[in-house]
């Protein structure tokens, strides 16, 4: 069943970075870039990295897995070179200045 | 905790977390990395340094340059150490807590000198990283074991640093390297090494290194990061060891066991089943090799597949893992990695594995497995450990 999450006001979330999550059973990896917030799984799919860690980068399109440079398409959870490697994203709404996360 | 929205709608609140990194069951189980590459930076070497390389090296000596691939891994200013530096003891220790590991092999990282042509100076760059371990990194804690290091260009100086310095018991085993030499080290001439090996019990590491191809042919015309590095080793891999196998180095020296190190394994089943196919059919120049004409034998002790089996190991990182779950459980099988693999991380190369994928893969690598990887392999393979 879907749930919405508060995962806290925008401000907790640097620019240029990730921070993880515990929402229910699930951690989520909540990124925010070029003023917009991103939300994705936190484990890669390649061998299980910790994506909150990940850097922005490709002008904030883009976070590299941290462990082996994997880069994921923020808003879709694609890879760049094989969109069948996908990490699952997650809805961001925004309620005035606070983060919502949609599951 | 739930929240009220400004709208009145309430939500549970999520928790900010601070993920490890690490499996949790891997900080259960010993767990001994056999590939940890110590980066000493040169103000330190240099200290250690026997004139007169100390009042003329004033940099790292560059006798040849590798391939630098950060276009390849897109990250500018750190070579190939895209996960940091470990330059002392405590660095050291700093990420085998992170990592859970419980005891580290330490091998140089990209300061190793053996990609230098003038042997005099790999000598004296050994030496000074040796007496560096000795002095100042082994002392912060028993569980740094290291390589140690070697001018394996010159048999003779690689064997008097064998043997000056082989009795610290931190040292487990002796690093050369399959590609930045160009006559693998399973030829005669560097029986000198071997011999002096023996004395001390020490293993044989031989580990990918030298990405340009004036290490090998098998670079000539690369032109990508990944063809050096991803893929060459792999061919530079199997040449070393079929040069160990059929030029009879395990025949005259039947206890020296060997650690291959980012050389990839899944070739492995080919590999035995074609050399024991070629030694069946193909093997009377064994005859003609040098270490046969020194005793007179005309072949084997054994078939080659069995000197893999009873004297070689594999290091297990990159492990590259099927998806189709089924073929990894046949590659685990058909390369023997209850028995052949010793798990390592290579930090902080680009290609780090951390330990998880060894107990995350439950339905291909049972408990028993997963334990002969993290250690027991290990523990069998270097006497010294």
């Amino acid at each position: 069943m879907a749930k919405e999450y508060l995962i806290g006001k925008i401000d907790d979330i640097p620019e240029g970075k990730g921070r993880a999550f515990k929402a229910g059973r699930l951690t989520v990896a909540v990124f925010r870039a070029n003023g917009k917030v991103f939300a994705m799984n936190n484990r890669c799919v390649h061998k299980g990295a910790s994506m909150c860690e990940g850097e922005i980068s490709d002008g904030g399109k883009v976070v590299r897995c941290p462990w082996h440079n994997w880069a994921f398409d923020l808003a879709t959870g694609e890879h760049c070179y094989d969109s069948n490697e996908k990490i699952r994203t997650y809805e961001i709404k925004m309620d005035g200045d606070q983060v919502i996360l949609c599951t | 905790m739930n929240e009220a929205s400004h709208t009145g709608f309430e939500r549970e609140k999520a928790e900010a977390v601070n993920p490890d990194p690490v499996n949790p069951k891997i900080r259960t189980m010993e767990v001994i990395d056999t590939d940890f590459h110590f980066t000493p930076s040169w103000k330190t070497l240099r200290s250690y340094l026997k004139e007169p390389f100390q009042s003329l090296l004033f940099h790292y000596p560059v006798g040849s340059l590798e391939y630098n691939p950060e276009p390849a891994n897109e990250k500018p200013g750190v070579g190939q150490d895209t996960h940091g530096v470990a330059a002392t003891g405590a660095d050291v220790l700093k990420i085998m807590e992170q990592f859970g590991t419980g005891i580290v092999i330490l091998n140089p990282g990209y300061n190793r000198p053996q990609s230098i042509f003038n042997e005099p100076m790999i000598a004296a760059i050994a030496a000074a990283h040796n007496d560096y371990l000795i002095n100042e990194v082994f002392p912060v804690s028993d569980r740094i074991k290291a390589s140690l290091m070697i001018c394996h260009r010159d048999p003779q100086m690689g064997a008097d640093e064998i043997r000056r310095v082989g009795h610290h018991k931190q040292f487990v085993t002796v690093y050369t390297s399959f590609s930045s030499l160009y006559e693998p080290i399973g030829n005669a001439k560097y029986d000198p090494i071997l011999d002096a090996m023996q004395e001390f019990d020490l293993t044989l590491t031989c580990h990918s290194e030298g990405f340009f191809p004036h290490f090998t042919p098998l670079w000539t015309g690369a032109r990508t990061w990944i063809e050096l590095f991803g893929n060459a080793p792999v061919g530079n891999c199997m040449a070393h060891l079929a040069a160990m196998i059929v030029q009879g180095m395990f025949d005259k020296y039947p206890k020296q066991k060997v650690i291959f190190q980012e050389g990839g394994y899944w070739w492995l089943p080919d590999f035995m089943l074609r050399m024991d196919d070629f030694y069946m059919g193909s093997g009377g120049d064994i005859a003609l090799v040098e270490r046969k004409l020194a005793t007179g034998e005309k072949k084997l002790h054994k078939m080659p597949s069995e000197y893999v089996l009873e004297n070689v190991r594999f290091s297990t990182q990159p492990i590259t893992i099927p998806k189709n779950r089924q073929h990894f459980a046949w590659l685990l099988e058909m390369c023997h990695a209850k028995d052949l693999f010793c798990f390592s991380s290579d930090w902080p190369h680009q290609t780090l594995d951390p330990a998880n994928w060894v107990v995350e893969n439950t339905d291909c690598i049972d408990e028993d497995m997963q334990k002969a990887i993290l250690s027991g392999n290990s523990r069998k393979l270097y006497n010294r450990l």
